[in-house]
């Protein structure tokens, strides 16, 4: 199996308390993979550990075989690791165009050029961005007078800029409506499957998993409880009893 | 694909940045207007002009700080006291002609940015305004206690005919063009890749560092550009005078930077210009009618944050006298 991510007794503690206890984890490329568990879990404690975010993190994080443990998050999205929030983060008092124009700048590594002529450039790439993420009518609109599913389809498209191997999606359907979380889960899906590319995901909807997801992991108390396919995960027992609450 | 989302016609809708466009058409006749009150009224009002247009440079390179870069900076005035002494020096102690220190003002003040700033942007929010402020601080303590070097509390005086000995019409007339340029030039790298990263660390230092921006080398480079147009203003000032003193780096001429950009306007552009027009012109005339014109300047100050919170600049706005081909 070639593993584009790998965590290896992966270890954070807030004080005395263990978020996350020896995780051990290798996610294949081109696979979208879902986290699932309940609140407490430490699922966004593992996300935040891979994109760099959370100091004092113990064990060893490898992607594509290089240890990325100390990584600053810019470091890390130079890599190829792209993602978005769990609370959408965008830059609310720019226009969508805007933001996405920050997001194909900042991939191009020429952020500190003072010439025009770059948006010119990469008017067709952010253009295209756009496209993926059906938010070219919204171009020349603040993205604070966006609704929460045209953010997050926003934060997705600005996560794809930089073309990521591995990207990662903290509650991306968090409060948005049903018919909402499985259009942008679609898209997400879609691109994925046509660039070939590694999602790594945590979702509460589990319609959104088993229908999107190819393996899940469960996670509960800091720990890894199961691991499989997202027929497997439905059919054990103790995942039952812990998360899916349902049980024969 | 619709007619509206041709990439083209987006290129020409998104550049129009809110806050961010010129009017030329209200712009080029200020400058004319300026000039022809530079040429028409007496020395007093051309002074006034002058002085306007150094803190109108002044505060919109503090803009650039707060409104794009989303960094408040207690500690401005030390870059244009850095820009001042850094001429005045230049010709006292190295020896160099005026025409050379000039250059070497702006130098000296972007100088200091890099070093006070590489300190600064280690930290954040009112952490960060502590520190800029505790920069600024030492810088006038530094001039304001180096007798030997940079004449103390006295300053530096005498050195060279103030405004390179030109009349006062003609030095207004050279600051027009230096702050034009200089503003332009600011204006430039708002709407430039640059601008667009500032923009970007100051709006959400999280979602530009998980894009693959260094933050902090983005706020650095923004510090040092605002530190270098700081300077500019600050070199302008020892010229008009022909004299440099350290009250040019102390608290109150950043107090007076930071009432300019809110009274002008956060979040746009001209905040900073329109700014230094009111805030100079209150303290120009209002002290002719009252002796307490600070408790004035108070109560403009205060009825303007409350009824206008985007200043000057937002009340432009509302006029729609800031958008291309506006009446």
């Amino acid at each position: 199996m070639d593993a584009i991510l790998s965590a290896r007794n992966i270890r954070k503690c807030y004080g005395s308390f263990v978020a996350l206890k020896d995780i051990s984890f290798d996610l294949p490329r081109g696979e979208r993979h879902a986290l699932i568990g309940p609140n407490g879990a430490g699922k966004s404690t593992f996300i935040a550990c891979v994109a760099g975010q959370l100091p004092g993190v113990e064990g060893e994080l490898l992607f594509k075989g290089h240890n990325i443990t100390s990584l600053t998050p810019a470091s890390l999205a130079k890599k190829g690791i792209g993602r978005t929030f769990q609370i959408s983060r965008a830059f609310l008092g720019m226009t969508v165009m805007e933001n996405i124009m920050a997001a194909v700048v900042i991939s191009t590594g020429r952020w500190a050029s003072l010439s025009r002529g770059l948006y010119r450039e990469n008017l067709d790439k952010a253009f295209h961005l756009l496209e993926t993420v059906a938010l070219v009518e919204r171009a020349a609109d603040r993205v604070g007078d966006l609704s929460l599913g045209d953010r997050k389809r926003l934060e997705f498209g600005m996560a794809l800029a930089n073309d990521p191997d591995l990207l990662l999606l903290d509650e991306p359907t968090a409060g948005m409506s049903i018919k909402e979380r499985h259009y942008l889960m679609e898209m997400v899906a879609t691109r994925m499957e046509e660039t070939n590319k590694t999602l790594l995901f945590v979702e509460h909807d589990i319609d959104v998993v088993m229908k999107i997801a190819q393996r899940v992991t469960v996670m509960a108390r800091g720990a890894v409880l199961a691991a499989g396919t997202p027929g497997e995960i439905a059919a054990n027992e103790e995942v039952q009893a812990i998360y899916l609450g349902g049980g024969h | 694909m619709t007619e509206t989302a041709h990439p083209t016609r987006l290129s020409r809708r998104w550049s129009s940045l809110p806050g961010i466009d010129i009017n030329w058409k209200l712009v080029i006749p200020a400058l004319v207007l300026a000039e022809i009150i530079n040429r028409s009224m007496g020395t007093s009002t051309t002074t006034l002009l002058t002085e306007i247009l150094i803190f109108a440079l002044f505060a919109t390179s503090l803009n650039l700080l707060m409104s794009f870069g989303h960094m408040v900076s207690f500690g401005h005035s030390a870059y244009f006291g850095l820009g001042a002494y850094g001429f005045t020096l230049g010709v006292v102690k190295a020896g160099l002609p005026v025409e050379a220190a000039v250059f070497l003002g702006p130098l000296v003040a972007a100088l200091g940015g890099l070093v006070f700033g590489a300190l600064c942007v280690r930290l954040t929010e009112i952490y960060f305004a502590m520190l800029t402020l505790a920069c600024a601080q030492i810088t006038y303590t530094v001039l304001f206690q180096w007798y030997d070097f940079t004449g103390g509390d006295t300053g530096i005086t005498g050195f060279m005919a103030p405004r390179f000995g030109l009349s006062e019409q003609g030095f207004a007339s050279l600051t027009l063009v230096v702050v034009t340029l200089s503003i332009f030039a600011l204006w430039w790298i708002v709407r430039s890749p640059l601008g667009l990263s500032i923009r970007a660390a100051g709006q959400d230092r999280f979602r530009a560092e998980a894009l693959g921006l260094t933050v902090r080398r983005v706020q650095l480079s923004a510090f040092v550009i605002a530190a270098f147009f700081a300077g500019i203003a600050g070199t302008l000032h020892a010229v008009l005078n022909g004299a440099a003193f350290p009250d040019y780096a102390g608290l109150s001429l950043t107090l007076d930077s930071l009432i300019m950009v809110v009274l002008g306007g956060l979040n746009s552009f001209s905040g900073g210009i329109w700014g230094a027009i009111v805030y100079k012109l209150l303290g120009a005339f209002v002290p002719s009618f009252i002796h307490e014109w600070e408790l004035v300047l108070g109560i403009i100050l205060l009825a303007i944050v409350l009824t206008m919170p985007k200043g000057f600049a937002g009340l432009i706005a509302r006029l729609g006298l800031d958008r291309k081909g506006a009446k």
